[in-house]
């Protein structure tokens, strides 16, 4: 790295000396990024091109074979479709309760301070420890939830939440709305606070009701908000890994086994790293989309 | 009347979100016989901390909680102080490549795990540090990093230029500039980066999972899971005291830090 432009332009000695120090205090974050994100990320695409038995860790160059039999057995394309209607669905719902939970927390309710909390804290607690209180929730002899539907007549036999399809696609879709719906309150009642009020006494003066109000004003002023929120979450919702993981492993069979899941299984429970590693490469390639989406559009607001 | 109406129905709905954490704390002081009770009963018929108690002094959960705290803290030091100087970097100098770089660590932030995580644990093994929690600190700065510098930029931003100018003036140099006015005026984005940060690493799972397999270098998330694998029927008392006692920090974080949460959200790139 050399000097800067600024530093060119004026020329000034003192300036260049500033270029020298910036790129010194920079140093140290370039030199970890190369090594355990730009390296690894050069490797595994390298990687997928080698058969590799992961116990001995040795292989040979197959060249795009694993490719080709990843893109022409049926598992690739089955765990593409799962991640994809797990992140739809799951979205969707964080999109709609967090909106929904954020107007509300926006009025003034008693204990406002402790709802918020309460309705923020399944954001910041482990994944581990969500999946582990809801497997005991959704345990099928002694869980409170199939009581509490036997219980109140909406089932008439317990239900197997997690064993059996749709169920498990449904209940990691719950689960993965729970966890992550505070993401978009937070996000969305930041925006809330900064809506000026005279757009909605305007709004009243022309006869709004409570739900016009809401289309016409509050909507229109959320939207920006709400793309990069949608973004981020697809992203994240899409490599998520942890929930799935712990909730179904997959299962049943492969039926809730999504990208993630299977470059785990690949690697380590079929001991083909090569074949993991394409298996990641192909997630990121279609994850490139949304991840340009919003690089271009952080660039924009970064420029306005 | 509406106000009562509403204040109930927003309140039951809180209270439904909260459920299964508050669940959990009841399960935690039930006697394992009660659990099994159908129906169920909701408020626990007698407390105990038996299973507490069992958790501290007959599981390797305290060895589990010694290795999650090293290693968070380790991380949160190591990369809230690189990425201190780095950030300020980003935002007050000038050289070529400046922007690219800026983009590189957004792009980088929403890197999947799984990509990274074959190549890092061919590495580890390579280094001959897998297994151990020094691996894990490697691993962790790799998610850690790029967030901690997105976060510290993005408050940086927020400090005018003047105030570092002044001090130049005063003929103070850059990096006493940086001391004296800079840091003080950052300290509330860096706590916020670095309690992030710390949440962060104490949550993570997916390379805990990989990079270690033995129980002295294994952090409570994988560490609890794995006490859940390996009983033979599943204790789920010991379960959610366990779960409890992991989520102490959080709550702890969540009690008298909050305003450090939130704030540090607003930077993380939503802003709207």
């Amino acid at each position: 790295m050399s000097l800067g432009k600024g530093a060119s332009a004026s020329g000034n000695p003192l300036d260049r000396r500033d270029a020298m120090l910036g790129v010194m205090l920079i140093a140290p974050s370039v030199l970890i990024f190369c090594a355990v994100i730009v390296y690894p990320l050069v490797s595994a695409i390298y990687l997928s091109l080698f058969n590799i038995f992961t116990p001995t860790l040795q292989g040979n160059f197959v060249g795009l074979d694993n490719y080709a039999e990843l893109f022409a057995g049926q598992e690739f394309w089955r765990s593409l479709f799962n991640t994809l209607v797990w992140t739809v669905c799951t979205l969707f719902l964080q999109v709609v309760l967090g909106v929904a939970a954020a107007l509300m927390l926006h009025q003034a309710i008693v204990f406002r301070a402790l709802a918020r909390s309460l309705i923020l804290f399944p954001y910041f607690v482990s994944t581990v420890v969500a999946v582990l209180v809801w497997r005991w929730l959704f345990n099928d002899l002694y869980g409170i939830l199939n009581h509490l539907m036997l219980w109140s007549g909406l089932l008439q036999m317990p239900l197997d939440w997690l064993g059996s399809m749709p169920n498990a696609m449904i209940s990691i879709v719950l689960v993965g709305a729970w966890k992550y719906f505070p993401f978009v309150v937070i996000a969305i009642l930041a925006r809330l606070q900064t809506i000026p009020d005279h757009l909605y006494e305007a709004a009243t003066i022309d006869g709004a009701g409570a739900w016009g109000r809401f289309m016409d004003v509050t909507l229109p002023q959320l939207k920006d908000v709400l793309m990069v929120v949608i973004l981020l979450r697809a992203i994240w919702d899409f490599k998520e890994f942890d929930l799935i993981y712990l909730m179904t492993g997959g299962g049943p069979l492969i039926a809730t086994q999504t990208l993630p899941l299977m470059v785990y299984k690949e690697a380590f429970g079929l001991d083909a790293m090569g074949r993991a590693t394409a298996v990641a490469v192909a997630m990121m390639l279609v994850m490139l989309v949304f991840m340009v989406l919003y690089l271009r559009k952080m660039g924009r607001e970064q420029a306005r | 009347m509406k106000r009562i109406a509403f204040n109930l129905m927003a309140w039951t709905i809180v209270l439904i979100t909260a459920f299964p954490l508050i669940w959990m704390v009841i399960t935690s002081v039930k006697p394992q016989f009660e659990l099994f009770r159908i129906p169920p009963t909701f408020w626990p018929e007698q407390i105990t901390f038996e299973h507490y108690a069992r958790l501290l002094w007959e599981t390797p959960f305290l060895l589990f909680m010694r290795n999650s705290l090293i290693l968070s803290f380790s991380t949160t030091i190591l990369v809230v102080a690189v990425a201190t100087l780095g950030a300020h970097s980003l935002v007050r100098f000038r050289y070529r490549g400046r922007e690219r770089l800026a983009q590189l660590v957004l792009f980088t932030y929403l890197l999947p795990s799984v990509v990274l995580i074959l190549p890092l644990y061919l590495m580890m093994v390579w280094l001959g540090v897998a297994n151990s929690l020094l691996s894990l600190v490697i691993a962790y700065t790799s998610f850690a990093l790029p967030y901690a510098l997105w976060l510290l930029r993005s408050f940086m931003q927020g400090i005018p230029d003047d105030l570092e100018a002044a001090a130049l003036v005063d003929g103070a140099t850059r990096m006493e500039a940086f001391f004296d006015v800079i840091l003080p005026q950052a300290l509330p984005g860096i706590i916020s980066t670095s309690l992030f940060t710390f949440i962060l690493s104490w949550n993570e799972y997916l390379y805990a999972l990989v990079l270690v397999n033995t129980d002295d270098a294994r952090p409570l998330t994988t560490g609890v899971m794995s006490m859940l694998v390996s009983s033979f029927n599943i204790e789920w008392s010991l379960l959610m005291a366990a779960s409890v006692m992991m989520s102490v920090p959080l709550i702890i974080i969540f009690a008298f830090l909050q305003k450090f949460l939130t704030r540090g959200f607003g930077a993380g790139g939503v802003k709207g």
